[in-house]
């Protein structure tokens, strides 16, 4: 995984081409994900009214949000091969998403 | 590590470097990019708490939706996630020494972009038509919370200008790519890789924008 990191001097196209396909191949499939999962956040206002309650809503429409974002940061970031004191780098700023937890939960218990 | 350093001070011929397990697992440019997508990330974090705050003690806050509508933002949002796609194909078109399809991918990236921009304005331009502005608000001739429009735009308009920042910083790189510059093999790819990362940002502060903005 970490090779393709580090092109070896071979002066043709591609060093390593039968990784770079299983690459396109992964980064295809979570483009997919994205857009399947983007469908379903445009359908859940819509569903929910009749159905859920708003609450349900909220959740889903989080989590759905989160790991969305957690996809972009794992796989085309490229977090998931990045030595874990870099991916503590990226880490940092879900502080603030705690701080936007707390005020959802303080405004759906008042 | 003591030996190392005792080796170097003693002035044995050659300078060693002091052992450091961390020493080449990533390069400078990405530590850096990275401690500035951290810190640009509390950035946004702060203006959504704000929204949140201002929202949560707010009297009465329109829904959203039924003020700024899904379906253009929607189209939007899939624009900047194939626009992620096609910055990925560029990063390993470069590493792969393939100019023609760097060149290519960059060029899809910064269309998308673009687009995504144009959108936006648009977007704004039927907004303030309509009765959303910066200072006050209203909603089919009837007045709603003046913050619902002070928020909306100090959130998209950051995010916007980050748009409009990469797509800057997007074209720099494809005229680099034009030269040349990223496919004579090495670590020569590297600013290719970054200016990636700082794509694949502006599009997950956007996924959460979206919900939170426009969905919530």
């Amino acid at each position: 995984m970490e090779n393709h990191q580090t092109p070896t001097a071979n002066p043709h196209h591609s060093a390593h081409p039968v990784e770079h396909q299983s690459h396109r191949a992964e980064y295809i499939t979570i483009f997919l994900i994205l857009t399947f999962l983007t469908g379903v956040e445009v359908f859940v206002p819509d569903v929910y009214s009749a159905v859920w309650s708003g609450h349900t809503k909220m959740l889903l429409l989080c989590i759905l949000a989160f790991v969305k974002a957690g996809l972009v940061f794992m796989y085309f970031m490229h977090m998931k091969n990045e030595a874990k004191w870099v991916r503590w780098i990226g880490y940092t700023p879900i502080y603030m998403g705690m701080a936007v937890i707390i005020i959802m939960l303080e405004t759906s218990y008042r | 590590m003591s030996s190392t350093l005792q080796t170097a001070a003693d002035g044995h011929g050659e300078t060693l470097e002091p052992e450091d397990v961390n020493f080449g697992k990533a390069t400078g440019g990405k530590v850096a990019m990275w401690m500035f997508i951290a810190q640009d990330g509390m950035s946004f974090g702060g203006l959504l708490f704000a929204y949140g705050v201002l929202r949560s003690s707010a009297q009465e806050w329109p829904i959203p939706a039924e003020v700024l509508g899904i379906g253009l933002t929607a189209v939007a949002t899939f624009l900047l996630i194939c626009s992620s796609l096609s910055m990925v194909f560029a990063v390993l078109a470069a590493q792969e020494r393939n100019q023609a399809a760097l060149v290519r991918w960059l060029g899809v990236t910064i269309a998308g972009g673009a687009t995504f921009l144009g959108i936006q304005a648009y977007e704004y331009y039927h907004l303030v038509h309509n009765g959303v502005g910066f200072i006050t608000s209203s909603h089919n001739g009837e007045s709603i919370n003046n913050l619902f429009g002070t928020t909306f735009y100090a959130v998209t308009g950051f995010h916007g200008l980050h748009v409009l920042s990469g797509v800057i910083y997007l074209t720099i790189i494809f005229r680099g790519a034009q030269k040349g510059k990223y496919t004579q093999g090495g670590t020569s790819y590297s600013p290719v890789e970054l200016v990636g990362l700082f794509w694949h940002f502006v599009d997950l502060v956007w996924i959460l924008v979206f919900t939170f903005i426009y969905l919530l």
